[in-house]
């Protein structure tokens, strides 16, 4: 089978984090291709490149046994490479049609555009394929699920002898899927070779009949419909058992939850009853979700990034409201926020000022609204003493520390706030080993150990598998919105990881 | 009799005065729909009435004048578009710096021409063109068509631009890429060579528009001679909403704004003549501060495009 397309050898970095690290890709004529990876694998940046979006630093690219040089989407669509973008390369003010339109140099020599002549090509192509739009509204108005199929018909439009699909799936209804499927299916037969991204396993399993995963920039496997099955495809995406070796992530055997010692549950502070969020465009984020926690629980939220996790820790942590639903908070939530600068630390305030931002909740640090600074000051240097932070001084800029510092920063003041409820969102990303360790150590120690009734209840919401397996009492895998719990008896990276990739759970 | 004097004189001044504004703004209009705000216009409509002035003293033509005008001032936007565009400085601050720049350089070569004394320079200026019938309707046939050329380039541009913006496939790439670079680069569009393209016309017509100055209006040239119109240009573009034909309909309600004085003064009104001066400025304000209701700027007006890393 002469192949169509060959990427070989790919690498490419962003700044100083390497998103392919030598990523190979050979799609054929007349098959669907799966490419599977988990959330930063590499899969967007790889179909970007072969698409003509992002220019790699090495490798080789062959389409039809010639080697090309893709400077810009123009020249991939040029070569005949049509790509379906993840994050919808639509213009908001124009219509459908217009967006249909843009780039198409029909009608006559002099640029006029021929709407009529474009409304009646995407007609036919809308009843050929049964991806039906409204051509005449303007696209800010429509759901993401209307937008995708835009974004499909766009790529059609001009013929694609190799079609490229990043996430497809992910915002459509499972009849959609269906149906885009069977399209995909009628193209491959017709010729056309067709790579498609998504994260769930089982629709790409239904689809493909070849499939590369790429784990950490490189291929790691390569194999037609034959040749692997879910299991081998999920090893392959999350690494096995090697991936468990990784240093300074203590692995412990995961109780169940654990209270005081006798069988009376401890007391719930915080649950959220079946809230749910829209984005702009309208499209749920969080759909239906419930949630208890109680006091002296560990609950860890796994899954891919982009399923929710940031509209799910912004209503735990009480900076946002839910659009339907309840949330039960108490009074003070303690908040470890992703972005330490800008969500946790103020980049110009001192150590001092930092930890004020949060001490001052508490009535030993203010007398009404004058702050105690005295109290404040000795309080911030306890805490730089105990949680290690590596300062020259307290009153130096939080932005003056290494990001591992602040994170340490951020953990203290938070754990010593945290008397109900404390919520983080992915604390340990972006730290060395060391910070993390030490990061995963304090937080064991604050939440998990000790009086009982002196411990927060916590949520840990981590795109980290590794983070939630070594200090979570409890899993919940959130995907698309939706929370599902893992019976304890699948708290293994391939347990939760297979739920993470919309496997089965049984 | 004397009242419909000055109303006549009243119309003629709003389109003499607006016609440059028309020009300009319009240019304007077509380089912020591609996603790129030109606050350098002034310093093009100034090189454009230096470049339209020396050259028509050159050649004795006030046509050729004319369009050496619109060469100086899309070489000025020239400049703009390298730094602004090519390497992605702030578009406000490379904007104000070309207006300064333009203004301080025409004033030292004008210097260095004609010496400081001051004397004033007199010019060919531009015939007026009579349109045959249009011209003889009463009360508004000469006022509106009894001009020089340049004014029928403005009512000719209003419809051409429009028509090259919605419903041309370079105009509808042109709005992509001034609302949504990243989409249209992704449709194949080169953002950048738009933008820049846009850029230059813009510079072309504020040339234009500056020739005019001193081609057709005044027939002299003086330094900062241009006199804020760059800036009131600006202003014009948002109250016709990126619109060419509101646009020029914006532009000569400016115009208008400005003659009042004439029309007042004419109906002996013992108003101070320097509120009315200040008019199109107050008008401007009002304007920028959301007459213009609810805004429908370009989406990715004024931000350097590809951003960087």
């Amino acid at each position: 089978m002469p192949a169509c397309a060959r990427l070989v050898g790919v690498e490419k970095w962003f700044g100083s984090v390497r998103a392919l690290a030598g990523a190979d890709l050979t799609l054929e004529a007349g098959r669907i291709h799966g490419v599977l990876g988990e959330n930063g694998a590499g899969k967007s940046t790889l179909l970007g490149i072969l698409g003509g979006l992002i220019a790699p630093d090495s490798g080789t690219i062959e389409i039809e046994g010639a080697a090309v040089r893709l400077g810009s989407p123009g020249d991939a669509w040029t070569r005949g490479v049509g790509l379906v973008h993840q994050h919808f390369a639509l213009v908001p003010t124009f219509t459908v049609l217009e967006n249909l339109s843009l780039g198409r140099r029909g009608g006559s020599r002099v640029g006029r555009l021929d709407l009529r002549r474009v409304r009646e090509r995407v007609q036919a192509l809308s009843e050929r394929t049964g991806l039906s739009v409204t051509l005449d509204a303007p696209v800010s108005s429509l759901g993401v699920g209307e937008r995708q199929r835009v974004e499909i018909l766009k790529a059609l439009l001009r013929d694609p002898k190799i079609l490229v699909l990043d996430e497809p799936t992910a915002v459509l209804a499972p009849s959609e899927v269906e149906r885009l499927f069977d399209l995909l299916r009628d193209l491959a037969s017709s010729g056309t070779s067709v790579a498609l991204v998504a994260h769930k396993l089982d629709e790409v399993l239904a689809v493909a009949q070849d499939f590369t995963v790429l784990r950490e920039g490189r291929t790691v496997l390569k194999g037609s419909r034959a040749e692997v099955d879910a299991v081998s495809l999920t090893r392959a995406m999350i690494g096995g058992d090697e991936g468990a070796a990784r240093p300074g992530i203590t692995r412990k055997v995961v109780q169940p939850v654990r209270t005081s010692g006798d069988a009376v549950p401890s007391e719930v502070v915080a649950s959220l009853v079946d809230v749910s969020t829209r984005d702009e465009a309208g499209g749920l984020f969080l759909r239906g979700v419930g949630l208890e926690v109680r006091r002296g629980e560990l609950v860890g939220i796994a899954g891919v990034g982009g399923n929710g996790q940031r509209e799910l820790a912004l209503i735990l942590a009480g900076r946002r409201r839910p659009d339907a639903g309840v949330a039960h908070l108490p009074d003070e939530v303690a908040f470890i926020p992703q972005d330490r600068i800008g969500q946790g630390l103020i980049a110009d305030f001192s150590l001092v000022e930092n930890a004020a931002l949060t001490l001052q909740r508490s009535s030993a640090f203010r007398t009404g609204p004058i702050l105690r600074w005295g109290a404040i000051r000795s309080a911030a240097r306890d805490l730089i003493r105990e949680y290690d932070v590596r300062a020259s001084g307290a009153s130096v800029p939080a932005r003056s520390l290494s990001g591992g510092n602040q994170q340490r920063l951020v953990v203290a003041r938070e754990l010593r706030v945290a008397r109900d409820l404390l919520v983080a969102e992915n604390p340990t990303r972006g730290l060395d080993v060391m910070s993390a360790a030490f990061v995963h150590a304090s937080i064991r120690a604050r939440v998990l150990e000790g009086d009982a009734a002196t411990r927060p209840g916590m949520v840990l919401i981590s795109t980290d598998l590794d983070e939630i397996l070594a200090l979570a009492t409890r899993i919940l895998v959130i995907s698309r919105g939706r929370l599902s719990p893992v019976a304890p008896d699948l708290h293994t990276r391939e347990g939760v990881g297979t739920l993470m990739v919309g496997g089965s759970s049984a | 009799m004397f009242e419909a004097l000055a109303w006549v004189a009243f119309l003629e001044a709003s389109v003499r005065l607006g016609v440059p504004l028309a020009l300009a703004a319009l240019g304007e209009t077509i380089t912020e729909r591609s996603g790129v705000i030109n606050i350098g216009l002034e310093g093009s409509i100034i090189a454009g009435a230096l470049g339209g002035a020396l050259g028509a003293l050159a050649t004795g033509s006030a046509g050729t004048g004319i369009l050496l005008g619109g060469v100086a001032g899309m070489a000025v936007a020239g400049v703009f578009a390298a730094l602004a565009i090519g390497l992605g400085t702030d578009q406000i601050i490379t904007g104000t710096a070309v207006t300064l720049g333009g203004l301080g350089v025409t004033g030292a070569v004008y210097q260095a021409r004609f010496g400081v004394t001051g004397t004033a320079l007199s010019l060919p200026t531009l015939d007026r063109w009579s349109v045959p019938v249009l011209s003889d309707i009463p009360m508004l046939g000469s006022p509106l068509f009894d001009q020089p050329p340049t004014t029928y380039l403005v009512y000719a541009l209003g419809p051409i631009l429009w028509y090259w913006l919605f419903r041309t496939s370079w105009g509808l790439e042109l709005r992509a890429a001034g609302e949504a670079p990243d989409a249209a680069r992704a449709a194949g569009v080169r953002v950048l060579k738009v933008r820049a393209v846009a850029a230059l016309f813009g510079g072309l017509l504020a040339g234009v528009a500056g020739a005019h100055l001193a081609l057709a209006h005044t027939g002299t040239f003086a330094e900062n001679m241009s006199a804020g119109r760059g800036f009131i240009a600006i202003a014009v573009v948002v109250l016709g909403r990126w619109h060419p034909g509101w646009v020029v309909v914006a532009a000569m309600f400016f115009g208008a704004a400005s003659a009042l004085q004439f029309l007042l003064q004419a109906f002996g009104l013992d108003v101070p003549y320097q509120l009315f001066l200040a008019l199109p400025y107050v008008l401007t304000l009002a304007a920028l501060a959301g007459w213009v209701g609810r805004a429908t700027a370009p989406a990715a007006l004024a931000l350097p495009w590809p951003r960087r890393r």
